[in-house]
C-alpha cells in the first residue's frame, strides 16, 4: 500500500473517531496538530487502525510513534508477511 | 506534636547530595548542586521585587521546579499559569490573585497581550553551588501558593496553602512509614497546576531521591509507563486513568522495580488495581484521598491484595492522617453513627483558612461544631465502617472529575450560556462512555441555528481542554420536572437513548 492511500485511509479513521471532517493528515501531522488528539482518543484511534489494517501494535511500538508519518511506516513494517 | 520543615530538610537533604541526580526531565540529569543553585539564584531576584504573588508558567523544564523552590524560599507565594488553558482564563487567575512578577522559561505569552506584566526569563542563569542570600525571614500563614479550581459562577476559585498547611502535610505524610532514600526513583506526572505534583516533587528532595518528570505533550499517559519501566522507579503516583487507558498493555508491562504505587486524583477502581498487580509484584499499593482544601492529601487506604474494601467498585479512602479528623454529616448536620452515609468533613491544621479573597465560598464550605472545631466540607460521600476506614461513595453535588482534574458543571454551562447572552438555557452532563470513562454532554435549549461550530470555538477560548463538553445536543425545549425546574435527569435519559440507537 502506497503512503498516500494509507494517509487517506487514516485521515477517514481519524474523521470518524474524533467526529471532525477538517482532518487531512500528512505525514509530519502530530497530536499538536488535531484539535481532539489526545491520550483518550489515541486508544481508540489505535484500535481502529488495528481493525482495518489487521494489524496489531506492542505498548512499545505506540511509545515510539512521533507522528503520522511514523504510524504509517509502522503499519507497512507490520503487514509485511 | 512536632512539626518538620519541609523546606529546611530538603535545604538539609540537598547540601548532604549536592552532586546526586536531583531530576531527569526529557532525559536530561540535574543534580542537586544545579537545581538547588539555579533556586538560590531566582530566590536573590526574588528578594529585591516588591511583588508578594509570583506567577510561574508551567513548563516542563528544570528552571520551572528551580522558580517553585525559589518562591517557597522567599517566603513569596506562586500561583502556576498553564500556556495550555486559555489566555483569557489565565487573565481572570493573574487579576484574581493580583500577580506582579512572572517567571518563565521560554513561554512568556501566557496572558492575553493587552496585559501589562513584569516577567523574569529563569534561563540562561550562572549556576551556583551555595546559596549567596541568607534565607529570609518567611511567616508562616503566607499561602505557600494558590491553586486555582473550578468555580460555579464562572470564575475559578483560589485555594490559598500556607507554611503551616504544607508543614502539618509533610509532618503527615512521613507518618504513613515510607521507606525512601537517596538511592530511590520517584515519578513526578501530574500537571503543576494540581497540587499532587507539590508532593511529588517536594517529597523525593526532602529524601535525597531522583525526580523523573512526564512531557505534557503527546500520548502522557502511555509515557508515565514507559518511564517508568525504563527508568526502574521505585516510587510512582498515579491517576487510576493512566491505567485505565493503558489496561489493554498491562501483559507487556513489566515494572519489578517498583516499591510503592500511590493511586490518587479520583476514585480507584478496585478491579483495574487487582488487573495491574501483575506488572508490579513487589509494590505497596496505597490509595491516597484529599481534597486541595486539606492539603493534598489527608486520608490514606493501604490496599491488600485480597479483600480491598469498596463501593460501587471505588477503593476505600481509609484513616484520617496524623492530626486531621473527620466526620460523616447527615443532611441536618449531624454526625452520623457508623454504616450510614453522609457528607464527608474533615478538620485539621492541613485545612486551609479560607478560598481566596471570597469570604461567601468560605463560609459556604466551613462548618463550626458545637465545641468549636472547624470542619471543610468536602462534597464528597462517604461512610465509615466499624474498623473505621472511610468508604468513598461519590460526590455530593454537580462536580465531576475529567481525567483527575475537578470540573463544576456550572462553570461549562455558564460559559456556553454566556455565548447565548443568556438567552437560553444550558446543562452539562457527565455520561460514562461504553468503556467507562466520563464523557461532558453539553445540552443547549434551542434550535442550534448559530451553528456548534460558534459555540465550540467560543468554548474553546475560555475553558481549558478537560472541560470542553465532548458532545453537543440541541432540545426544542427543556423537560421540566414535578418543582419546575429543568429536569436533568431525563435530558441525561434521551442523550443517553439516542446515544444506544
Amino acid at each position: 500500500m502506497q503512503t498516500t492511500e494509507l494517509l487517506e485511509n487514516l485521515s477517514q479513521i481519524f474523521r470518524k473517531v474524533l467526529k471532525r471532517e477538517d482532518i487531512t493528515l500528512t505525514e509530519s501531522t502530530t497530536a499538536r496538530d488535531v484539535d481532539g488528539w489526545d491520550s483518550l482518543t489515541n486508544m481508540l484511534l489505535i484500535s481502529e487502525v488495528e481493525k482495518a489494517f489487521g494489524v496489531r501494535f506492542t505498548f512499545r511500538d505506540i511509545v515510539k510513534l512521533k507522528d503520522v508519518g511514523d504510524l504509517c511506516r509502522a503499519i507497512i513494517t507490520k503487514r509485511q508477511p | 506534636m512536632h512539626t518538620s520543615d519541609w523546606i529546611n530538610d530538603i535545604i538539609t537533604s540537598a547540601n548532604t547530595h549536592i552532586s546526586r541526580p536531583a531530576m531527569v526531565i526529557e532525559e536530561k540529569t540535574y543534580t542537586y548542586g544545579q537545581l538547588l543553585g539555579q533556586a538560590w539564584d531566582i530566590c536573590t531576584t526574588l528578594c529585591t521585587q516588591q511583588a508578594d504573588v509570583i506567577g510561574i508558567v508551567a513548563e516542563n523544564c528544570m528552571e520551572t521546579y528551580a522558580s517553585i523552590l525559589a518562591v517557597l524560599f522567599s517566603g513569596k507565594t506562586y500561583v502556576i499559569l498553564h500556556p495550555d488553558y486559555p489566555a483569557e482564563r489565565n487573565r481572570l487567575i493573574a487579576r484574581q490573585a493580583d500577580i506582579r512578577l512572572l517567571l518563565y522559561s521560554k513561554k512568556r505569552d501566557v496572558l492575553p497581550p493587552d496585559v501589562e506584566m513584569d516577567s523574569f526569563c529563569t534561563n540562561s542563569r550562572l549556576y551556583t553551588a551555595q546559596p549567596r542570600v541568607a534565607r529570609p525571614r518567611v511567616a508562616s500563614d503566607v499561602p505557600a501558593y494558590i491553586i486555582f479550581t473550578s468555580g460555579s459562577t464562572g470564575e475559578p476559585k483560589g485555594v490559598p496553602i500556607s507554611r503551616d498547611n504544607l508543614n502539618a502535610f509533610y509532618t503527615a505524610y512521613r507518618k504513613l512509614g515510607w521507606n525512601l532514600d537517596e538511592t530511590d526513583r520517584m515519578l513526578q506526572m501530574f500537571e503543576l497546576t494540581f497540587d499532587v505534583s507539590v508532593v511529588s516533587f517536594l517529597y523525593p528532595l526532602a529524601v535525597g531521591a531522583c525526580i523523573y518528570t512526564v512531557p505534557q505533550s503527546g500520548m502522557k499517559y502511555l509515557n508515565v509507563l514507559d518511564i517508568m519501566e525504563r527508568h526502574q522507579l521505585t516510587f510512582a503516583a498515579i491517576a487510576p486513568s493512566v491505567l485505565r487507558l493503558s489496561r489493554p498493555y498491562f501483559p507487556e508491562v513489566n515494572l519489578p522495580h517498583l516499591r510503592y504505587l500511590v493511586v490518587t486524583a479520583e476514585a480507584t477502581d478496585v478491579s483495574l488495581l487487582a488487573d495491574f498487580r501483575p506488572c508490579i509484584p513487589q509494590a505497596e499499593v496505597v490509595n491516597l484521598y484529599g481534597p486541595t482544601e486539606t492539603t493534598i492529601y489527608c486520608t490514606s487506604y493501604p490496599m491488600p491484595l485480597q479483600g480491598c474494601k469498596q463501593h460501587s467498585g471505588m477503593a476505600a479512602i481509609g484513616k484520617p492522617f496524623v492530626g486531621m479528623e473527620s466526620l460523616i454529616a447527615g443532611e441536618d448536620g449531624q454526625p452520623l453513627p457508623a454504616g450510614q452515609t453522609g457528607e464527608l468533613w474533615i478538620s485539621g491544621p492541613q485545612v486551609m483558612k479560607g478560598y481566596w479573597k471570597s469570604p461567601e465560598k468560605t463560609a459556604e464550605s466551613f462548618m463550626a461544631t458545637p465545641n468549636g472545631k472547624l470542619f471543610y466540607r468536602t462534597g464528597d460521600l462517604c461512610c465509615m465502617d466499624a474498623d473505621g476506614d472511610l468508604i468513598y461513595c461519590g460526590r455530593k453535588d454537580a462536580q465531576v472529575k475529567i481525567q483527575g482534574f475537578r470540573v463544576e458543571l456550572g462553570e461549562i454551562e455558564h460559559q456556553a450560556k454566556a455565548f447565548y447572552r443568556h438567552t437560553c438555557n444550558a446543562v452539562v452532563l457527565p455520561i460514562l462512555d461504553k468503556e467507562g470513562n466520563c464523557e461532558l454532554h453539553l445540552a443547549v435549549e434551542g434550535d442550534g441555528a448559530n451553528g456548534t461550530h460558534e459555540l465550540e470555538s467560543y468554548l474553546q477560548e475560555r475553558l481549558p481542554s478537560y472541560m470542553l463538553p465532548k458532545h453537543i445536543h440541541f432540545f426544542a425545549s427543556f423537560p421540566l420536572n414535578a418543582n419546575n425546574k429543568t429536569d436533568r435527569k431525563t435530558i441525561k435519559q434521551n442523550i443517553e437513548n439516542h446515544a444506544n440507537n
